[in-house]
């Protein structure tokens, strides 16, 4: 009951809402067909309770939003029958058509309680478009064109669709420009609208920008975060979700949400749950590339070293073989040398007498040739000599002739002639020179010679 | 041999030196040559990790020019 202060009526915040709850059973006694967008199931799987979240939406914005309850055994039949009737669960992003009473509890407020859902209902329009956007994009067979594309090893030129202060877009900044390994990345930012309708056109006017200079950038991240989760339906719309899986470069998605991945995300060339996870992937691949690297630099210096040690062995060991072979070998020709002297011998003797008359010949013919040069050789000699000799004999004779001339003057004063002539005479008997006076006797004939005549006489004695 | 290969590139024939080494396919001889060009390649992929070469300048003065038809 309300009570009095200060000549105001005033009730409790209980009463208030006992008064509301009041009300609105009395108005909504019955339970009314109603079509809303099952933004979110919220499905506790303890409980097994589902607290939907209701939405309606006109051109794109939110024009109403509820809480819903769908108890355990309600949400079993229901979901049952979805996948009967749909192959697809109850889930999230589909338009349904549902039986519900509008219920107010005083603590927790206004909500919805489900009773029924009618499967047969056509998906809600997020979902339909969503699913039309695909198969449109896979009859053209152009949704995984995207990801066929290369991410070069180290992608660290990135071109990035946000809006320069959103959080989303410095999250990813922060990983990326302050990465404890000090990867250095390139980033520019082409911003853009992420949210509603216009974000279709703003991201696609972006992604033209950057497709003029793409020669500049390895990849294109579209980075949204803290936006929550309405808004998302651009990202289903065909146009963005085909701009992006024609585009000439990866692009990489990182919006930032909890609800089920829309078209845009599906179809580029990697999706992240956030823009920081995405941040972190490209570190992630950096950090690939750089153990990589440190792995063949290890490597390299291990194998390395491990062949020349293999080298080494295998050279010592051929040394060793060496080694052994060339003892065996020496000693093998060792013996071989002296059969082969012997044999050598025989053979010689053999030839030797083979070719005696052969060589004896060659040698004559070589005799024959040699007087000619030997005589020359000996006749130069031999001029010289001789020249000598005629030089030396004529000194001598000269000096003899000097001699001679001394001793024929001796010789002619010893002639008997000139002994004569000096008084001397010789004496002869019969014929003989009497040289003494005893070898005569009396009346011996005696004959004189004088240097001028004879003269005879007799002895007397 | 071309001037200076690209980061992919110096990656791609690193793997093959080590990959040759691990095969023992290289022999003594080789083997200075090929550290010495792996040291090399090495150098040429922890720059690519460490440094970036695009300006926004000239990026922003690319997208100026009038499109290509």
């Amino acid at each position: 009951m309300p009570e009095e202060i200060n000549n105001r009526k005033v009730f409790s915040l209980t009463e208030m809402a006992q008064s509301i709850r009041n009300c609105i059973k009395h108005h909504y006694r019955n339970a009314f067909w109603i079509k809303a967008e099952l933004n979110k199931l919220n499905h506790y799987s303890h409980s097994g309770h589902c607290y939907p979240d209701l939405m309606d939406k006109s051109q794109g914005k939110i024009t109403a939003q509820m809480r819903a309850t769908l108890w355990k055994d309600d949400y079993r039949q229901i979901n049952r029958r979805f996948k009967e009737v749909l192959n697809e669960p109850l889930k999230d992003g589909i338009k349904i058509l549902f039986l519900g009473q509008v219920k107010f509890d005083p603590v927790y407020g206004l909500s919805i309680h489900i009773i029924d859902i009618d499967p047969s209902y056509t998906l809600g329009d997020l979902a339909r478009e969503k699913q039309e956007t695909i198969r449109k994009l896979k009859d053209e067979g152009i949704f995984s064109r995207n990801k066929s594309k290369n991410l070069p090893m180290l992608p660290g030129r990135i071109a990035v669709i946000s809006v320069e202060t959103s959080k989303g877009y410095a999250d990813f900044l922060r990983v990326v420009d302050d990465n404890p390994w000090r990867y250095k990345f390139f980033h520019m930012l082409f911003p853009a609208l992420l949210q509603g309708d216009k974000a279709v056109y703003s991201i696609i006017s972006q992604l033209l920008r950057i497709q003029r200079v793409q020669q500049h950038f390895d990849l294109v991240a579209i980075i949204r975060g803290g936006g929550g989760d309405i808004g998302l339906s651009a990202y289903n719309k065909y146009e963005l979700a085909k701009a992006i899986a024609l585009f000439p470069l990866p692009v990489l998605t990182g919006i930032g949400h909890a609800t089920n991945e829309t078209v845009t995300e599906m179809v580029a060339f990697q999706n992240e749950i956030t823009p920081t996870k995405l941040a972190e992937s490209l570190i992630h691949r950096y950090n690939d590339f750089s153990n990589q690297v440190r792995t063949a630099e290890v490597g390299v210096i291990r194998q390395g070293q491990k062949l020349l040690q293999q080298k080494k062995e295998k050279f010592l060991n051929l040394l060793h073989l060496l080694k052994l072979h060339a003892a065996g070998l020496i000693k093998e020709h060792k013996n071989l040398l002296t059969d082969s002297g012997r044999e050598v011998r025989l053979h010689t003797n053999f030839i030797t007498r083979q070719n005696k008359d052969y060589v004896l010949e060659a040698n004559k013919r070589k005799i024959a040739q040699l007087p000619g040069v030997v005589l020359d050789r000996e006749s130069k000699r031999f001029k010289t000599i001789i020249t000598g000799i005629s030089k030396e004999s004529k000194t001598s004779i000269s000096k003899n002739q000097i001699h001679l001339s001394d001793a024929e003057k001796s010789i002619r004063q010893m002639h008997p002639h000139n002994v004569l002539k000096r008084g001397y005479s010789i004496t002869r008997k019969a014929g003989q020179a009497i040289k003494r006076a005893d070898h005569l006797v009396q009346d011996d004939i005696l004959e004189t010679t004088f240097f001028d005549g004879k003269t005879k006489s007799i002895v007397i004695k | 041999m071309k001037d200076k290969p690209t980061y992919a590139e110096a990656f791609d024939e690193l793997q093959t030196i080590v990959a040759s080494m691990e095969e023992g396919e290289i022999g003594v001889d080789e083997l200075a040559e090929k550290v010495k060009r792996a040291v090399a390649l090495i150098a040429i992929c922890k720059e690519k990790l460490f440094h970036t070469e695009e300006d926004v300048k000239q990026i922003l003065k690319d997208l100026e020019e009038p499109e290509q038809p």
